[in-house]
């Protein structure tokens, strides 16, 4: 993937934590519309599925980003890329499965 | 009509005041410390410093002082120089602890209230000895962004004529032409202090240059060499290159640029469609 590619994403994510987490934030605090985002386990869950997985890349491309610009070597370089992404998606299948848990879904 | 020169003296007042605001200038006033980083790492086990004291005056530059200890007190010191005018950025150096150029920088400036100047080769760059520094690494970073016109046409090699360019097409890229090499945007980037693979605000800067060039077509050569792990995307925008640049040019500005043309070009846009030589475009114009 170019670099460009995971920068987006990179940005692009950061509007979703802004966006899923504040709709996270209403559903529990909100009184009016709170119970009606929270009663509907497939928004409530497919939100915060969202939250997470940006969440989860926003911070370890930004770990990543650090590491590469620590240990310049181009072979550590492409190390480093492919741990944080392995990390991450097995920070994000525990994350959705401590979710589903906690909403009483499994 | 005589075709001998008229002969012009300034009025006898005029001279008189022009020499006296020279003598002035070159007129000892004040005793300065040169605090000086000697290393030579082909003989020397660490790094140290030597102090030399030199009466200066208000016109003096540091290069001038530099020239000046080197032929008097010490011979040794070892640093880099060439046209004394701003203009070749070879005697960049760290000049109380900011990038600046020696043959710019008065000393009474940079001594300011004080009377020492703490003079040191420029930070992310190794030593070669004392005040100068290895530029191979920062040359070859900027070749790598193929600072040239790319043209994938007979034209570059037979020209027939110029390529017409229009003023708000130079404008586009005029500041960074103004660009002289001296190594002070990346002695100054915070990034470049660790990531030694990055390319740095000057490389980039040039990319950014030569992409929104009108003449250019090298776009995607040259973004595959910009859009790397190490490349533009490294950039924090901290700013310092912008800040301690001695030609003005704003590199930091260039590469944010830079990094929303590779967005935008994701989206099919590109920064322009490349300008026809004048000729081919006459040319054309009388066919229709």
């Amino acid at each position: 993937m170019r670099e460009s590619t995971v920068m987006f994403l990179h940005y692009i994510t950061a509007i979703l934590i802004a966006v899923t987490g504040l709709i996270h934030l209403l559903a529990n605090n909100e009184p009016t519309i709170g119970p009606l985002i929270k009663e509907n386990p497939v928004v409530y869950m497919g939100n915060m599925a969202i939250f997470l997985a940006a969440l989860l890349y926003h911070a370890f491309n930004g770990v990543r980003v650090i590491l590469i610009e620590l240990v310049p070597d181009p072979c550590w370089t492409k190390w480093i890329s492919w741990a944080v992404v392995i990390i991450g998606i097995a920070t994000y299948v525990v994350g959705l499965q401590v979710l589903l848990v906690a909403l009483g879904l499994v | 009509m005589s075709t001998e020169a008229k002969e012009y003296t300034l009025p006898p007042e005029v001279l008189e005041e022009t020499v006296k605001a020279s003598e002035e200038l070159w007129k000892p006033i004040k005793k300065v410390k040169f605090r000086i980083y000697k290393y030579n790492p082909k003989k020397d086990y660490a790094p140290h410093w030597e102090e030399y004291e030199l009466e200066v005056s208000k016109g003096m530059t540091i290069l001038d002082a530099l020239l000046e200890i080197k032929g008097e007190k010490d011979h040794t010191l070892g640093m880099r120089y060439s046209c004394r005018m701003g203009l070749c950025g070879s005697c960049a150096m760290m000049i109380n602890g900011k990038q600046m150029l020696a043959c710019q920088t008065r000393v009474i400036e940079a001594a300011g209230d004080g009377d020492v100047i703490e003079l040191r080769p420029l930070e992310n760059f190794p030593v070669t000895r004392d005040l100068a520094t290895d530029f191979t690494s920062f040359f070859e970073k900027h070749k790598a962004v193929k600072p040239w016109i790319i043209r994938d046409e007979e034209e570059l090699d037979n020209p027939t004529g110029p390529y017409k360019q229009t003023i708000e097409e130079y404008a586009k890229y005029y500041q960074f032409t103004d660009c002289i090499k001296c190594g002070a945007c990346l002695s100054a980037c915070p990034t470049a202090a660790t990531d030694y693979e990055y390319l740095g605000p000057q490389a980039l800067a040039q990319a950014y240059r030569y992409l929104v060039d009108s003449r250019d077509n090298g776009l995607d050569e040259r973004i595959a060499v910009v859009d790397v792990a190490h490349g533009c995307w490294r950039c924090h925008f901290a700013g310092s290159c912008s800040d301690v640049c001695p030609r003005g040019v704003d590199p930091a500005q260039g590469i944010q640029l830079l990094k929303g043309l590779i967005i935008r070009r994701k989206f099919g846009f590109k920064p322009h469609k490349p300008t026809e030589a004048l000729p081919a475009k006459i040319a054309k114009k009388k066919e229709q």
